[in-house]
């Protein structure tokens, strides 16, 4: 029988939004953009580490972002 | 009722990027006629668009900051999206910073 590892205390994610932002502006793409994959896809709150109204805000953000060709949408093909 | 917003337009990038603003100035005659204001123009300049609009690879992407009447806001946008050069347009109420409606109620209350 396999003895099970205790599981270590995850390290304190990375809040993004501590870096002195409050509100998020869709037009800032460059703070975005770390919000999303290289394929363009949206990463998952387990990965930014953001409270779900934050992330709500984030996601809402990029979506704004992307209407207007600022941030890509994900794409189908790798590379693309 | 009056209320704040934010108006994006992306513009055909074989514009004069020094025409842009005294065009955009000629639409936004709809808000001051109906008793809006304009707070701020922001002309970013020509930028490269995520994918092609309209098989144009750039655009010259351009903010309004708005103070009128939903309507306003309303014909505004529809002038702008009936001409040619106009890629794309987004109409966004500009969020209040949390908090202050809060402090507005209150404020009022008092």
């Amino acid at each position: 029988m396999s003895r099970r590892e205790p599981r270590v205390a995850k390290r304190k994610r990375n809040l993004l939004r501590a870096n002195g932002v409050r509100e998020v502006d869709w037009k800032d793409t460059a703070l975005l953009r770390q919000f999303i994959s290289d394929r363009g896809k949206i990463r998952a709150r387990r990965v930014t580490g953001l409270s779900p109204q934050e992330q709500k805000q984030v996601a809402t953000a990029i979506k704004n972002a992307r209407e207007m060709a600022l941030l890509p949408y994900p794409a189908a093909r790798r590379g693309a | 009722m009056s209320r704040h917003y934010e108006v994006m337009v992306i513009l055909d990038p074989s514009l004069d990027e020094r025409t842009v603003a005294p065009t955009l100035d000629n639409f936004l005659n709809v808000i001051r006629n109906s008793g809006g204001s304009v707070e701020k123009v922001d002309v970013w300049g020509r930028r490269r668009l995520a994918y092609e609009i309209k098989k144009n690879a750039e655009g010259i992407y351009a903010v309004l900051d708005l103070q009128s009447d939903p309507d306003a806001v309303k014909e505004l946008d529809r002038q702008l999206s009936l001409q040619e050069t106009v890629l794309r347009t987004k109409v966004v109420r500009r969020t209040v910073p949390r908090g202050t409606k809060a402090a507005q109620k209150i404020a009022a209350k008092a």
